[in-house]
């Protein structure tokens, strides 16, 4: 969390911002963070900095494997990695990898 | 006054990636093989290393980073077990070592008299996935005890590793660990890292695994993870 908030500051004052209305964040299922203790961080660490009071909004992305027989992706279930439409296993792609600051609205 | 919207598109542990770049810089200068040994709490992370150091004994010279949230045991252990060099680092309550921690370590060791430095990750097999230390290996350690569901419950270590190691394949059949589906789930998430399976009790399966990671001293591929996120930008 603390890394996320001073890559912001760093970018807001670099940019000359008195204020950051909003951070854009993706988050993918694979990168396993979870958005209440995001906003738990955020509330406790960000008082008294430029960043104070924005809005996080979070996108998340699922993690998805490819199905080589049905030549499709998929969403897996719970209890096993298998294909749901054939039962075959697949192979996991790069989505949901993402831990990314996608942009951020500040009032300069 | 005027509002904007800036568009950034920038890793969140880039600032830590930095730092792992130069780790990685510091172990590569000095012929180090870095390994990450990242597992439960009690899959065997430290009798793992001591064993795999006993095998290869006249061979390599082994240094360790202990990272714990408390206490040396493991420090202490590493070195009465034959260990070159070993630094502690006492997280404070951190689940997981961070680049910065792994840069002050190596100003503690000597590197010039290592070949193998094994970095023990806090038990945890969450958070440490996320973070470089520098490292040419990320290191899995799971343990038949735990259960062949690991892979299913935390993909991402599983999916982000450079070998797989299984432990206490001994009390396989007295835990029913079923190991056609671990192995089955371990490759749809990762079809070609090595997997080995080990008893550190036992003994087995460690000769097999320490010859794999001597054979690797030469490996100098970048760290996986900070290689997806680079990609994930570049995709973006």
């Amino acid at each position: 969390m603390s890394y996320l908030l001073e890559n912001v500051e760093a970018r807001a004052l670099e940019l000359g911002a008195t204020k950051v209305l909003s951070i854009n964040l993706v988050m993918g299922d694979r990168s396993t963070v979870v958005d209440d203790s995001l906003l738990f961080y955020f509330d406790m660490l960000s008082p008294g900095t430029v960043v104070e009071g924005a809005k996080i909004n979070v996108r998340r992305t699922p993690m998805r494997f490819h199905c080589a027989y049905c030549k499709d992706d998929y969403a897996p279930i719970s209890e096993n990695f298998d294909c749901p439409r054939c039962g075959n296993v697949g192979q996991v792609t790069d989505d949901g990898s993402e831990l990314l600051i996608e942009s951020i609205e500040i009032e300069t | 006054m005027s509002v904007r919207t800036i568009q950034i598109v920038q890793n969140i542990l880039a600032v830590n990636d930095e730092v792992a770049a130069q780790n990685r810089a510091r172990f590569t200068a000095a012929g180090i093989l870095a390994v990450n040994v990242i597992a439960s709490p009690g899959a065997g992370k430290t009798s793992t290393i001591i064993k795999t150091m006993q095998a290869l004994q006249g061979r390599a010279r082994v240094g360790v980073i202990e990272g714990d949230i408390a206490g040396t045991i493991d420090t202490e252990k590493v070195l009465a077990a034959g260990a070159r060099d070993a630094v502690q680092i006492n997280t404070g309550g951190n689940c997981h070592l961070e680049a910065h921690m792994i840069e002050r370590a190596l100003d503690a060791l000597d590197l010039h008299q290592l070949d193998i430095v094994f970095v023990e990750n806090v038990g945890n097999l969450v958070c440490p996935t996320h973070w470089a230390l520098g490292e040419q290996i990320k290191m899995c350690l799971s343990s038949a005890a735990e259960g062949h569901d690991k892979p299913i419950k935390y993909p991402e270590i599983f999916a982000a590793s450079d070998v797989i190691v299984l432990n206490k394949m001994d009390l396989a059949e007295m835990v029913d660990f079923e190991r056609d589906f671990f192995v089955k789930s371990v490759r749809a998430l990762n079809p070609h890292a090595p997997l080995f399976e080990i008893s550190c009790r036992t003994g087995a399966g460690v000769a097999a695994w320490a010859e794999w990671l001597y054979s690797q001293r030469s490996f100098r591929a970048p760290n996986r993870a900070s290689h997806t996120a680079l990609e994930t930008v570049s995709r973006l």
